[in-house]
């Protein structure tokens, strides 16, 4: 029994209306607010079901089978087990610097930003494996049996090293770290593969970084130019400052938009080196938004929650998973007969650690 | 929904979809396939996993991935031992939204209201020898920044006996910091900035400031400010960072308000009890409001922020001081002249004492 994806328009299809997801994300919106946050566990849970549910792979929907109070416990785990310990340290530290210990408080600072820096590591690992063992597709799984603790350190030193030769092999750490993550991750009982790679990235990379060095020099290469030419500043007078002004607000706009602009035009492609590295089994993947769908679908993002006063940012959730599917593609074939059951392990907590640092990710 | 009655099965070993029909006998079922029959399973065993499209799925106990796909009309013998759905989860779909979303808010704002009003009667509860471990944790000698000469304490001590009836219990210094402030700790701490110190024309002045912080003291505002910010963590913990930083400290702040308020109401007291003029204390807020802009002037000063801050204005609080003297009593002034050139110049003379700070608090 094979079924073959390469004969169909796409693998991935969304069937998903803005309208139905209202009916959700509205009631959710009025729970979480009645109760001081606590329900927006749940809600988050009920978005995914029915985001999972509105979403095709082949001939099959999704489904997300995570609870809400598993996110809830995570969450409880993370302040009790950091969130508390942290606030003591830092009460200890402040009374370190009123008695003038400030050497030992910066230490004892120095080691809590090590260990935060760690645990983001470990939790973005985490929540990815979470997410993968609570999605099913014809009754199978995926996950990890990796606990992430390894990654953590490796999150930790590739971080360091891309940061290191200012900022330059910012690229390959991230492809490296997504690689890492996704070796580790299985579905069914087929391994995920990963192995993207960073060098093709760096054009894009080099562009957002020079950004802000281009805008810089061609501003005062325009200004010595128009100094030359302008003469004797009398001569000029007024309209020379007035020209000056301009350019000066066009140099600050130019940062303000042309950076964003390039860093979706790095991240764009990051995304399409990462998702085509990845196969499962027979199965390759690819990633079709491009640099121009990336900016529509952020300037549209930002339209949204603007024209709404800030409502429409309930409908994030669905605009991103909407954009993520419709640009997934998977090519390849899958035997369902050989789609066993996974044999990882469930663990019966949820994206706490991720919840907690406020980090989202696909 | 299709007009016919449809089911499906994963068996959750592996991802072969199988079109079954249901035999139901007694509490039990069994699956049908063209040549093979699943089963039995107990009904007791099935939960409802989530709403898939137009069909309802169903999962089994302890069967990772087994799956029963329902939909069309489901007959009304198999309906009637499946298990409810569920939409938003257990209590509000037990008690329906409507309500769910009022008894929600009741708990809410009595967990705030508790929060909020507990700590005025927790407080004195605290036994003071945890009060004063905290205190001596947070200050110890302060990193060597009292400033203390013979005559200088003397006159300190003369001021503080002046003001309050057990001033046994209260440890009131002067720092060796350049900043126009004053602050309240526990353990009955009081410390004196020396810069608000230099700066004031008389001891009376002084004496209305440190009348106001050993105000703090005895109606015992710092341990409930503790209580409350610890309390409010707790309760807006379920927040989103910003927003729940934002309402917790605009609930702490109206409450900071409501705290100075009294310990002016204190000051006031003291001063009128022993026998010193409000007049200094009123000139001194009407000088800090110059500074803090209430007066219609902005020229601010470091270290005058932090004062303010979480202080009603100073205007108004000048005119409630001047409202406070009473005509033709016969009032002294505070220390003799001799005195107060001793406490004024004593961080100047005391020279083992370090100076500075190196950072702004409040």
């Amino acid at each position: 029994m094979n079924d073959d994806v390469s004969q169909r328009h796409s693998a991935f299809r969304f069937h998903g209306s803005w309208q139905e997801f209202a009916r959700i994300a509205f009631p959710n919106l009025l729970l979480t607010i009645v109760t001081l946050g606590i329900y927006r566990f749940w809600a988050t849970t009920r978005e995914r079901e029915y985001l999972w549910s509105k979403t095709d792979f082949i001939d099959e929907r999704l489904e997300w089978t995570g609870k809400g109070m598993e996110l809830f416990i995570g969450f409880i785990m993370v302040f009790l087990l950091i969130g508390l310990p942290f606030i003591v340290i830092q009460l200890i530290s402040q009374g370190l610097i009123f008695r003038g210990e400030t050497i030992i408080a910066a230490v004892v600072t120095l080691m809590m930003f090590l260990l935060l820096f760690y645990l983001t590591g470990v939790a973005y690992f985490r929540a990815l494996r979470y997410r993968l063992s609570r999605t099913y597709w014809r009754g199978i799984r995926g996950g990890s049996d990796d606990p992430g603790f390894q990654y953590g350190l490796a999150y930790m030193w590739k971080s360091v090293v891309g940061w290191l030769p200012i900022f330059l092999l910012v690229p390959w750490s991230m492809i490296s770290l997504w690689n890492d993550r996704w070796n580790a991750m299985s579905f069914g009982p087929h391994r995920f593969s990963a192995t993207a790679e960073w060098k093709p990235l760096m054009k894009r990379y080099l562009l957002f970084y020079l950004v802000p060095f281009l805008v810089f020099v061609g501003g005062i290469v325009f200004g010595i130019s128009m100094a030359a030419s302008g003469g004797a500043p009398n001569a000029l007078g007024s309209t020379g400052i007035a020209i000056g002004a301009i350019l000066a607000i066009i140099a600050v706009l130019s940062l303000y938009i042309v950076l964003p602009l390039a860093a979706l035009a790095f991240y764009s492609k990051y995304f399409r080196l990462a998702v085509g590295g990845l196969r499962l089994q027979n199965l390759e993947f690819d990633f079709r938004a491009r640099a121009p769908d990336w900016i529509l679908f952020f300037l549209a993002n930002m339209a949204i929650i603007v024209c709404t006063l800030g409502i429409g940012y309930i409908f994030m959730p669905y605009r991103n998973w909407k954009f993520f599917i419709d640009h997934m593609e998977a090519y390849g074939e899958i035997n369902v007969d050989e789609l066993t059951q996974s044999e990882t392990v469930v663990a019966k907590h949820g994206e706490g650690l991720l919840d907690a640092f406020d980090v989202g990710a696909i | 929904m299709s007009a016919f009655f449809d089911a499906w099965h994963y068996d959750g070993k592996s991802a072969v979809r199988r079109k079954v029909e249901v035999q139901i006998i007694g509490p039990q079922f069994f699956l049908l396939e063209t040549e093979r029959r699943h089963g039995p399973f107990a009904f007791s065993d099935i939960e409802y996993v989530t709403h898939k499209d137009d069909a309802d799925v169903y999962g089994l106990k302890e069967m990772d991935g087994w799956r029963l796909m329902l939909s069309g009309p489901v007959p009304t013998d198999l309906n009637a031992m499946l298990p409810a759905r569920r939409n938003y989860g257990g209590w509000v779909d037990r008690l329906g939204f409507g309500k769910a979303a009022v008894a929600f808010t009741l708990v809410s704002a009595a967990a705030v209201a508790v929060v909020l009003l507990s700590p005025q009667w927790l407080a004195p509860l605290i036994p003071d020898s945890i009060d004063e471990k905290l205190g001596d944790a947070l200050v110890g000698d302060f990193g060597g920044r009292f400033c203390s000469t013979p005559a200088g304490d003397a006159a300190l001590k003369k001021l503080v006996a002046s003001l309050d009836a057990n001033p046994a219990d209260l440890q009131v210094e002067v720092a060796k910091i350049d900043m126009i402030n004053a602050v309240a700790l526990p353990g009955g701490n009081v410390i004196l900035f020396d810069g608000l110190v230099k700066q004031a024309r008389s001891p009376d002045e002084v004496a209305g400031v440190l009348a106001h912080e050993i105000g703090h003291v005895r109606e015992k505002h710092v341990m409930q400010a503790l209580l409350r910010q610890m309390g409010l963590a707790v309760v807006l913990g379920g927040i989103d960072g910003n927003s729940g930083a934002l309402v917790n400290n605009m609930l702490a702040m109206s409450y900071s308000r409501e705290s100075e308020a009294e310990a002016d109401a204190h000051s006031m007291k003291a001063l009128g009890g022993a026998n010193i003029s409000p007049i200094g204390t009123a000139s001194f807020f009407d000088r800090l409001s110059e500074m803090d802009g209430s007066a219609g002037s902005s020229k601010s000063e470091t270290g005058i922020t932090g004062y303010m801050s979480s202080h009603p204005l100073s205007r108004s609080r000048k005119e409630a001081f001047e409202k406070s003297i009473v005509k033709g009593k016969n009032y002294k002034p505070a220390l003799t002249q001799a005195e107060w050139t001793e406490l004024k110049t004593m961080c100047t003379q005391d020279r083992k004492a370090k100076s500075g700070f190196g950072f702004d608090f409040n």
